[in-house]
This record gives C-alpha cells, sequence and structure tokens, in this order.
C-alpha cells in the first residue's frame, strides 16, 4: 500500500522549498526597492506597484515550480534512498532559485541602465533647444 | 469518501483561494500602471481594471474545475500527495506565466505610446 518514505519525503520537502522561496524573495525584494525607486525616479507609488508585482510574479513561478517538481518517481526502499532523493531534489530548487535571483538581478540593472538613459537624453534635449 | 473525492475539495479551496487573493493583489497594485496607460482618466481605468479582475476570475477558476474531469486515479496517499501538488503547481505556474504576459503587454503598450512612456520612464 501506501510508501510512508515518500510522503515523509513529500512533507519534509514541501516546507524547506517554500521556506527558501521565502528567504530568496524577501531579500531580493527588500533590496530590488532601492533599484525600483532609481528607475522610477521620485515616483514612490509606481516603485512600490512594480516592486509588488514583479515580487507576486517571483513567488507564482517559484512556488507552482516547486509544487510541480514535488513527484518522486523512484520507489523509496530505506532511509538512504530518501535522503539521496530529497538533497537532489532539494539542491536542484536551489540552485534554480539562484539562477533566478540573478535573473531577477539582471531584469534591475537593465532597467536602471534603461532609465538612466533617458533621463541623459532628457536633459540633453532640454539643454539643446534655447528656452523661450 | 474516496481519494479522488477528498483531492477535488482540497484542490477546489486551495485553488479558489489562491486565484482569489493574488487577484486581489494584482488589482491594488496593477490600478497605478492602468491609470497612466489611460493617460490619468481613474474612473475609466477603475472600470477597466474591475472587468480585467472579472474576467481573470471567470478564466481561472473556469480552468480549475475543468481540471477535475481529468484527473488520475487516486489509490495511495502518496500519489494523492504529489497529484494534489503538481496539479496545483501547474495551474500556479499558468498563473505566473499569465502574469509575465500582462506585464510585458503593459510594457509594450506604454512604449508605443509616447505621452505613457514618457511617464513610465520620468
Amino acid at each position: 500500500m501506501s510508501n510512508t518514505y515518500t510522503v515523509a519525503a513529500y512533507f519534509i520537502y514541501l516546507p524547506i522549498a517554500l521556506v527558501l522561496t521565502w528567504l530568496v524573495a524577501k531579500t531580493l525584494f527588500q533590496n530590488g526597492l532601492i533599484f525600483m525607486r532609481d528607475i522610477f525616479f521620485g515616483r514612490e507609488e509606481m516603485a512600490r506597484a512594480t516592486t509588488a508585482l514583479f515580487k507576486s510574479g517571483f513567488y507564482l513561478l517559484n512556488v507552482g515550480f516547486a509544487l510541480y517538481i514535488l513527484k518522486i518517481y523512484d520507489v523509496l526502499t530505506g532511509m538512504q534512498d530518501t535522503i539521496e532523493v530529497l538533497s537532489t531534489k532539494i539542491g536542484g530548487f536551489a540552485i534554480y532559485l539562484g539562477i533566478m535571483l540573478f535573473f531577477n538581478l539582471y531584469l534591475f540593472f537593465r532597467g536602471k541602465k534603461a532609465s538612466r538613459q533617458k533621463r541623459l537624453e532628457a536633459s540633453n534635449a532640454t539643454a539643446a533647444t534655447p528656452q523661450s | 469518501m474516496n481519494l479522488n473525492i477528498s483531492a477535488y475539495i482540497a484542490f477546489v479551496f486551495l485553488m479558489v483561494f489562491i486565484i482569489v487573493y493574488v487577484g486581489r493583489y494584482f488589482y491594488t497594485n496593477g490600478r497605478v500602471f492602468i491609470i497612466s496607460l489611460l493617460k490619468g482618466n481613474v474612473s475609466l481605468a477603475d472600470s477597466v481594471n474591475r472587468l480585467l479582475l472579472a474576467g481573470y476570475y471567470l478564466l481561472n477558476i473556469g480552468y480549475t474545475f475543468l481540471k477535475l474531469k481529468s484527473w488520475e486515479k487516486i489509490n495511495t496517499l502518496e500519489a494523492w500527495c504529489s497529484s494534489l501538488a503538481v496539479n496545483i503547481g501547474t495551474l500556479i505556474l499558468i498563473l505566473a506565466f499569465m502574469h509575465y504576459g500582462n506585464m510585458l503587454a503593459i510594457y509594450y503598450l506604454s512604449k508605443s505610446n509616447p505621452i505613457t512612456h514618457k511617464l513610465f520612464q520620468s
């Protein structure tokens, strides 16, 4: 009948994956708000809303993925199997989270660069045209 | 009550809760963007926002219920856990991709409109 090792593995994997996602999202978006303030220069409401939307997207994507890869296909026969399969799953998920973290950071830096470019162009344009 | 039916009940309750929670979150945070896309027309933006929310609920809750038809047969407790988790995971991933699609759509719409683009970037 039902395999207790597999059920135990699910109940160990799920909290670890969710807490990991929560920790990564917390650190990423606490620091992301500073980037957003820089991108939406002085527009606090817009910066907050964008951070919130990115945060919800991050949670949805990663919690969804964590649940999606939960299923263990091997038949677990003992403690050793359980530990091996669990560590592979959690390690793989942590690597995936790391890649996602760097992808989000890349987006932040790109936005920062684009907004700085825009501001430079705008200040050049106002400087070039004589004020009437 | 067999395992399939309990999985259905857990699935529907969890998914409706997640969809409603996430929908409220998008509704409150997306408002600024719709206002800036509609050039500050607040009353129009609010009604567009409410219609978008209604459409989102209908689409996703409808899909949640459709999913019950094609559920695998569950015999064991571990199959219960894994099928519930994989199905919820798939639906949350669909929500995530829809969300990123919407953010991209807002970005490109604002880009194609020079007035709002300036509002976004300045």
